[in-house]
């Protein structure tokens, strides 16, 4: 049982700074997902814990004990890479032994290696060399070398990425659990935002370097803390547009090309000056009536996607939005125009000049 | 009028001291003027083998292929009269994103002013007009391949070849580029093939989606027809995300039709009165046959198959439930969020109508209705 | 090329007997000329069929050469068997430096890494004449004059570079991923180095042995001017032939089948060792 924990870590690399100030703390037995666009910093994080690089500054703690400056081999990790980093020269067999020979006390190796292997379904595989191996295998492989040792930490560098989309959905759904097994601290980088929300307890958002957020799944898809994060999640990307609300009636409003649109009740003050409205596809409704409540719109293209039907809209005032259907609803046809409407409570305004979203900054959980 | 047609096109790939490959079989395709056709497989099923073979990088082994009522599949590829994007993109290094997307139109002998209004307007498409004075070694991989895009695009051809046009794009850019790649070929009547292993870009983007896998045409039709009507088990677990649930049922003689067991866990009527004559003779001359249910056709919280919650995933706007039922896992996904803890037990809901059935080889006995 | 007519095809064959003749004739007429006396060589028409003599590898195991003035004392034994000592030595040597460093090289960046590999390689551009005259003068100042090991020594003039260059290459190959794994699993780095680095670039590292052998093994000038007879390779021996009494073609005909026998033989061993390797498809992922 040991907690990972970084403390205020920063790592530059010339001009770069793939780390600035970071800071998390990862439970025994939680899963940590490192979520970000490529170049965020993501993978350089992994292997300063890994001790691939050291930390210019900052420390590293896995169950208390620092471990900046220690070699690799002593840090008590378990990590998974993404283009799998098996022996080549050894058979899967050795490899997911190769860890539990060089401890002394490795006890029941050829026990250890069956039980595991039973776990990840490639019992039948063993004997083989990698390269005889599917791209499946091959991570099952290695997942389990990175688990057989029950390491205190456990680092998967986007580990399901040259996976393809079966098997990585099949490994979505069993990895939690497999993961689960043990007390380790898990740390799971990946591109994927659906990846991060189906595998992690908490997902931590990695933008240039800095922390944006670390909450649940549920919470920073309902409540991204920027628009920056907003954006990152949801397939089709969350729909913005540029207003300056303003409050009447206890009642928040503005004008969304043209429309007069309703972004729910005003506690307190109006927010001062532009804000970006972000209203993500899926909460759009399309229809062909017009009323006053609604933003005016010709239909670009219907492009289906995930059972549902993805419509390109244009604005009156050119704007492009996205709009998620579900499979039943009416869609209408390219080139017809339509209204589009949302519910208030659907609205999420954030600060133009910073990017903050307003009015859930209480609600943020810093981690 | 069918724009392009391949008439029984063969490719095999010989090297010495190897087997033939043989990578293409029998394949016969007309494209209509207009269409934008998807080639979806997984990689080494003839996709991209019978893209190049359009474009004239390889030759057909057998087979005729005409675009435009002309023979071409003896031209060299300059005089097909086809643009291509390719995979790696193969932007000219030593030219700027604005020569590149250019080129063509250039050699084409186009006014200076035609051109610039034509990059200038593909450009502003793709989202690339800041960089259109960067060089290719200057942009990252997802610029690139909108350039990459916007140089196919913007050429008079008579059909656009694209190889995985849109794996590398940023994310946040995908559902919109797909959304104006579609208008602008709809708007221009543009004809269009291309290729891809990702089954959310053929849906998104195509009119109809072929199917390859193992060098043949598994089936070429709309992806509501793909998905309501698989030609055969293949089609039927290869398309959809997640993956159809497919299960082992017995088939038994009732009352009404035909009662089909999985296990001693679930069963299922299907009334002989909703079938057609040769799927219920087909029926009772097959004892075993494999069932198949949407995930997005399960129902949580009603119905009769309890199952034990493996996993429960909420991804924002649809909740993944895989649950076990008797050794068996099952997934359902529904929109909205569901309150199951795995280790639970709670229902699920798979009704007959929604079931697809197939015999011992594959073939499709009956579809789900309603598709 | 699937579709080419009976025409292109015998076209191919012709072409291809004939590039094969080309290369292949010089061998296999010293082959032949190193079992035939000076005289049936001198012939004019020369003929392809003639009484074989193995007179001429008499003379080279013996060391009794007979010419025309008479007998003549030649060590060809001894500088075959210097050649072998002196590059297996040079390479040995060579593979024992040049390994680690060629593994630094790859895998770390440090102050003048560059620098330092380029100017290994540029002693691969200078002429050896120019370092020669310094050398020897160096050697003889040392007392390194006509020792194997000065010889040795200099021989990494040639064999390092070749060794450093080819096997760092191979290390970049290697993703670094592997032997963090490897260090992850529990390992130091002297293991990862020796139990993964090393056997993953062992293709590698033969190939660039056995070049650096056969370069050691066909140097002329180094051994010329520094060795003295009883420490000469056979390429220097081979001076012995040109006699007062003219040049004994069959005699050399004869020494050249010894001395290539050894590195075509290891070269068609590790040919072998290195296509086995390659297809080690693996290593990258």
């Amino acid at each position: 049982m040991a907690r990972l924990e970084i403390n205020s870590v920063s790592k530059a690399f010339g001009a770069a700074r793939p780390a600035d100030g970071l800071s998390l703390a990862v439970e025994p037995g939680e899963i940590v997902a490192v979520f970000g666009p490529s170049g965020s910093g993501k993978t350089v994080l992994l292997r300063m814990i890994a001790g691939m690089f050291e930390p210019d500054d900052g420390d590293i703690l896995v169950g208390g004990r620092s471990v900046v400056g220690a070699p690799p081999e002593r840090r008590g990790i378990g990590m998974a890479f993404q283009n799998f980093a098996l022996f080549p020269h050894m058979t899967a067999r050795d490899n997911i032994a190769s860890g539990l020979r060089a401890r002394a006390g490795g006890g029941d190796v050829a026990g250890r290696v069956a039980a595991i292997s039973r776990l990840l379904k490639i019992e039948h595989v063993l004997g083989h060399a990698p390269r005889e191996l599917s791209n499946g295998q091959k991570q099952r492989t290695a997942l389990a070398r990175a688990l057989i040792g029950n390491p205190d930490v456990l680092l998967l560098d986007d580990p399901l990425r040259n996976v393809d989309a079966k098997l990585r959905y099949e490994m979505r759904l069993e990895l939690p659990n497999l993961l689960r097994r043990g007390t380790a601290a898990v740390l799971y980088v990946t591109q994927d935002y659906r990846e991060a929300m189906a595998i992690a307890d908490r997902i931590a958002v990695l933008i240039d370097g800095r922390l944006a957020q670390v909450a649940t799944p549920a919470d920073i898809y309902a409540q991204p803390a920027s628009v920056a994060i907003a954006r990152l999640f949801g397939d089709p990307t969350i729909n913005l547009a540029e207003v300056s609300p303003v409050a009447e009636h206890g009642m928040l409003l503005a004008t969304v090309a043209g429309a007069r649109m309703r972004l729910g009740a005003a506690d307190g003050a109006a927010p001062a000056g532009a804000c970006w409205l972000g209203v993500r596809p899926e909460d759009l409704a399309v229809s062909s009536a017009s009323t006053d409540d609604a933003i005016p719109a010709r239909i670009l293209a219907i492009t289906p996607m995930h059972e549902k039907a993805v419509l390109l809209l244009r604005l009156a005032d050119g704007t492009e939005w996205l709009a998620a259907l579900p499979p039943d609803a009416p869609q209408g046809a390219a080139d017809d125009a339509v209204f589009v409407r949302f519910a208030p409570d659907a609205a999420m305004l954030f600060d133009r000049a910073t990017g903050l979203r307003i009015g859930a900054s209480h609600r943020l959980k810093a981690a | 009028m069918d724009m392009l047609e391949l008439r029984g096109i063969d490719k095999v790939y010989r090297s010495r001291g190897k087997e033939p490959v043989h990578a293409v079989r029998a394949l016969d395709m007309a494209v209509e003027k207009g269409e934008i056709v998807a080639l979806l497989g997984s990689s080494g099923c003839g996709k991209t083998s019978t893209l190049r073979m359009i474009a004239g990088f390889e030759d057909v082994s057998a087979g005729s292929i005409a675009l435009g009522g002309r023979r071409i599949h003896e031209l060299p590829p300059a005089r097909r009269k086809v643009a291509m994007a390719f995979e790696g993109y193969s932007l000219y290094p030593p030219l700027t994103v604005r020569e590149n997307i250019a080129f063509a139109l250039k050699s084409a002998q186009l006014p200076r002013a035609e051109v610039t209004r034509r990059v200038d307007e593909i450009a502003r498409l793709v989202e690339i007009e800041d960089i259109l004075d960067s060089y290719p070694r200057a942009i990252s991989g997802g610029q690139q391949q909108r350039v990459s895009l916007a140089r196919a695009l913007v050429r008079d051809a008579d059909l656009y070849l694209l190889d995985e046009p849109m794996g590398q794009l940023e994310p946040q850019l995908r559902a919109v580029l797909r959304g104006r790649i579609k208008s602008l070929l709809a708007e221009r009547g543009m004809t269009a093939i291309f290729v891809t292993h990702d089954q959310t870009e053929a849906s998104a983007l195509a009119d109809r989606i072929a199917v390859m896998e193992g060098g043949v045409l598994q089936q070429f039709a709309s992806e509501k027809e793909l998905k309501g009507r698989p030609a055969n088990l293949f089609v039927a677990s290869f398309i959809g995300e997640p993956p159809m649930n497919l299960l082992d049922a017995e088939v038994m003689r009732s009352d009404s039709g035909f009662r089909l067991s999985v296990g001693t866990d679930m069963r299922f009527d299907i009334a002989g009165a909703g079938l057609d004559v040769e799927a219920a003779k087909t029926l009772a001359a097959t004892p075993q046959v494999r069932i198949g249910i949407r995930p997005q056709k399960i129902v949580v919280g009603t119905g009769d198959v309890r199952v034990k919650v493996v996993s429960n995933q909420w991804l924002g706007d649809q909740s993944h439930v895989a649950g076990d039922c008797g050794g068996r896992m099952l997934i359902a996904v529904t929109p909205g969020r569901v309150a199951a803890r795995p280790g639970e037990i709670v229902s699920f809901a798979l009704e007959p109508r929604h079931l697809h059935i197939f015999g011992g080889d594959g073939t499709c006995i009956r579809h789900a209705e309603g598709a | 090329m699937e579709h080419s007519s009976l025409a292109g095809r015998i076209f191919r064959g012709v072409a291809l007997t004939l590039i094969l003749i080309f290369f292949m004739f010089p061998i296999v007429w010293i082959f032949l000329m190193s079992f035939q006396t000076n005289e049936q060589i001198l012939r004019i028409p020369p003929r392809i069929l003639f009484e074989p003599t193995l007179a001429n590898y008499e003379a080279l195991i013996s060391g009794q050469l007979r010419t025309a003035a008479g007998n003549l004392q030649i060590s060809f034994m001894r500088n075959l068997f210097n050649s072998v000592v002196l590059s297996s030595a040079a390479v040995l040597l060579a593979l024992l430096l040049g390994v680690p460093a060629a593994y630094a090289f790859a895998r770390f960046k440090f102050r003048l890494g560059e620098s330092i590999a380029f100017t290994l390689l540029s002693f691969r551009f200078a002429p050896p004449l120019l370092v020669l005259l310094p050398l020897s003068l160096y050697y003889q100042e040392l007392g390194l004059n006509d020792t194997y090991f000065g010889i040795v020594w200099v021989y990494q003039l040639i064999a390092l570079p070749l060794i450093l260059w080819i096997v760092r290459g191979y290390f970049e190959d290697i993703s670094p991923d592997i032997e963090h794994a490897y260090r992850l699993a529990g390992h130091s780095w002297r293991e990862a180095f020796t139990r993964i680095a090393v056997p993953l670039a062992g293709p590698g590292i033969a190939a660039a042995g056995l070049l650096s052998f056969i370069f050691c093994w066909n140097n002329f000038v180094f051994a010329l001017i520094l060795a003295s007879a009883d420490k000469q390779p056979v390429t220097v021996g081979a001076l012995a032939f040109v006699t007062a009494s003219g040049i004994q073609y069959g005699q050399i005909a004869a020494a050249i089948v010894l001395s290539v026998t050894p590195t075509l033989l290891l070269a068609l061993y590790a040919q072998r060792y290195l296509v086995e390797g390659l297809s080690l498809g693996a290593v990258k992922g």
